[in-house]
């Protein structure tokens, strides 16, 4: 089933009424994505393309049995709305939200370690597999089904890596978008994991950006455990350091988090890494055909 | 968002942290106000401006004669400071603090931040005061002791120990201590702090613990609900561009190249900014219009960049998701029928809309270049800066 998501995952869209909620699941049910529902408080009983709106996740859950949520709520509110998602016991929370402060995704990290759910995000674009189900915000016609599994920690870059790997013919298992704040509910092992597991993901493609050290701890990951051909690439080559790069977790600081740094590491555990944005494809072919 | 020591030190004292005496000027009469009131005869004077390293910019400066505390305020107010972390264009200081010089026995460092591997709040402490944390951490590790905030920005008595005999504080001292630490993460975590450091904390020949200097950043995210620390917000320590940005909510980071940048997404903007510099040019900033950017938010994104003197080409990268394609071709052309660009202009659309918002450029009568994939934008951005300057 390629991972997380597939044909039969059943979702709503909590922030359904507002203008991008409501944008964007459209566009994911005009992709063929199954959605039951949605969720806006004091706005339960309306109609919104076609799908009911409940005041709470938990009665939406209850008369749909929905399996997974897209949260398109304002930063304000989203920690609750992931919070309110969990505790109803949603398997996977896609939350797109951008801006979410620190110290409110503290307080859903402490819940979601303990938690049986799944968060992807927030800030970012959200899950695809390809020709059965997108949630999320990315464009599904750069998409192409196959057994490239992608990971990446922004948004838009994604798009670029997955366009390229369409053009060489390189269709997706699944791609997520794992966010580009410091503090996110799925790290780049995870998905590793995930994807290692799938049978249908044969190689993997990891987008990474200047800060933190998760691309360091991927690639020793990769090195220990990793079965499958892995091509990367690592955005901010040419970042100044002390500035923050438009994500909140694109930092280099105290001489940490360099580019340079992670294209060693990820090298040193057999990663072809592209050298600049233009071949992430590229890599990706070579990275397959090193392992034939 | 960073504030001035001065207003960190504020916010301190709210949580009884003891700062010492101290005053603010901005101009002769402010600094004849404060040495009056504070009845000094000498002092310590210190720049305020949002960067680190004030002490080796020649940012702070000891008087040992009230004359002295008027030469040396004066010469201080409109210092710019220049260094790695204001760039190239430095930043200007608008007001100095003058301080009742302690008399130091010893300096430690106390810091609180989120350690995002842990994805917990941490406290940092040394007994290696009044020098950079950073170096610390490089060259005598073991003189660094870390322990975790609680999410609602409590300690454990036994890290207070803990960290009271790390510090090398008995009895009183050990006392004073342990409430600076205790409340220092209660205040950084109720300001939704990313950074809130005291170095040097000190201790006074008088047996007291002080903070000597401080530093606050605070999560730009949170800043909805702290509306008195968003009042603080200092224009002037930004350059003009970087202000208008923010008055439209775009991301905007001024760099020292030659090719303007507009970009969607973090990732990509980085990523663009590399394949410029892999093609022998220098961007000249990082402009991220986000993701539901409107039409209007687009053009005053172009705007700042034709503003930037710098500038002597400008790339358009967009991979339309949230991000309608249409929405940035109207922005564009808005400027355009605004004013004669005469600066080059490659632009590349691709995604939710790609080929509507191409077609919009096209029938719209603004002369620019298109490019299909990012090299040949890249490419051709430079090409055409090239034949712009001769």
């Amino acid at each position: 089933m390629a991972i997380l998501v597939d044909k039969d995952t059943k979702v709503i869209t909590q922030g359904i009424t507002g203008k991008a909620g409501t944008f964007h699941t459209q566009q994911c049910m005009e992709y063929g994505t199954t959605f039951v529902g949605g969720v806006t408080p004091g706005k339960g009983g309306q109609e919104v393309l076609g799908l009911p709106v409940f005041n709470t996740v938990a009665e939406a859950r209850d008369a749909t049995g929905c399996d997974a949520t897209l949260i398109m709520v304002p930063a304000p509110f989203a920690a609750k709305a992931i919070l309110e998602a969990e505790a109803a016991g949603i398997e996977l929370i896609v939350c797109i939200t951008e801006g979410i402060p620190v110290r409110d995704m503290l307080e859903v990290g402490m819940i979601m370690r303990e938690s049986k759910s799944r968060l992807i995000g927030p800030n970012c674009p959200g899950i695809i597999t390809p020709g059965e189900c997108k949630i999320g915000i990315m464009p599904g016609y750069i998409h192409k089904k196959g057994n490239v599994g992608v990971i990446s920690r922004s948004g838009t870059l994604t798009y670029e890596a997955v366009w390229q790997l369409t053009h060489l013919e390189l269709g997706q298992s699944t791609c997520i978008g794992i966010g580009g704040d410091p503090l996110n509910g799925t790290s780049f092992l995870d998905a590793l994991a995930m994807f290692e597991e799938d049978p249908e993901t044969e190689a993997i493609m990891m987008i990474g950006e200047i800060g933190g050290n998760a691309e360091e701890n991927a690639a020793m990951w990769i090195q220990e455990q990793c079965s499958k051909p892995v091509a990367a690439f690592i955005a901010g080559m040419t970042a100044p350091p002390g500035k923050r790069m438009g994500h909140a977790g694109a930092i280099i600081s105290g001489g940490k988090g360099a580019a340079a740094d992670k294209v060693a590491a990820l090298e040193k555990a057999g990663v072809v890494v592209a050298k600049t944005p233009t071949d992430m494809g590229d890599a990706m072919v070579q990275a397959i055909k090193a392992a034939l | 968002m960073n504030i001035h020591e001065y207003q960190a030190k504020e916010i301190l004292k709210k949580y009884d942290i003891p700062c010492g005496d101290y005053g603010v000027a901005s101009d002769a009469e402010e600094i004849k106000a404060v040495v009056e009131k504070m009845n000094l005869d000498a002092a310590v004077v210190k720049v305020q401006v949002h960067a680190g390293g004030r002490g080796k910019a020649g940012g702070v400066k000891f008087a040992k004669t009230r004359e002295e505390i008027f030469s040396v305020a004066e010469e201080l107010i409109g210092m710019k400071i220049v260094n790695e972390q204001t760039g190239a264009a430095g930043v200007i200081a608008q007001k100095v603090l003058i301080a009742d010089p302690a008399d130091i026995q010893q300096e430690y460092y106390v810091g609180a931040v989120i350690d995002r591997e842990k994805a917990q709040p941490m406290m940092i402490l040394s007994p290696e005061g009044g020098v950079e944390i950073e170096k610390v951490a490089a060259t005598s590790p073991e003189r660094i002791m870390t322990f975790v905030i609680d999410v609602d920005g409590s300690v454990e008595d036994k890290d207070l120990e803990d960290a009271a005999m790390f510090m090398g504080w008995n009895g009183d001292v050990a006392e004073q201590g342990k409430t600076v630490i205790k409340n220092l993460a209660q205040a950084f975590t109720d300001t939704d702090a990313s950074l809130l450091e005291i170095n040097p904390l000190v201790l006074t020949k008088n047996g007291d613990i002080e903070a000597l200097d401080a530093k606050l950043s605070i999560d730009d995210n949170a800043l909805f609900r702290h509306e008195d620390i968003a009042a603080l917000y200092d224009p002037t320590q930004e350059t003009t561009l970087e202000v208008a940005a923010k008055d439209h909510d775009l991301a905007y980071i001024a760099l020292d190249g030659t090719i303007g940048c507009m970009v969607n997404g973090a990732g990509l903007a980085m990523a663009t900014m590399d394949v410029i510099s892999l093609y022998g040019g220098k961007p000249a900033n990082f402009l991220d219009v986000g993701g539901g950017a409107s039409k209007e938010k687009v053009a005053a994104g172009l705007r700042i960049i034709l503003q930037d003197k710098n500038v002597e080409g400008i790339l358009v990268n967009i991979f339309g998701g949230i991000m309608n394609c249409m929405t940035i071709a109207e922005g564009l052309i808005e400027v355009s029928e605004e004013q004669d660009i005469t600066k080059p202009i490659v632009v590349r659309l691709e995604g939710t809309d790609a080929e509507k918002g191409k077609k919009m450029l096209a029938d719209a009568a603004m002369t620019m270049i298109t490019a299909d994939t990012l090299a040949e934008a890249a490419e051709k951005a430079m090409v055409a800066t090239k034949t712009a300057r001769k």
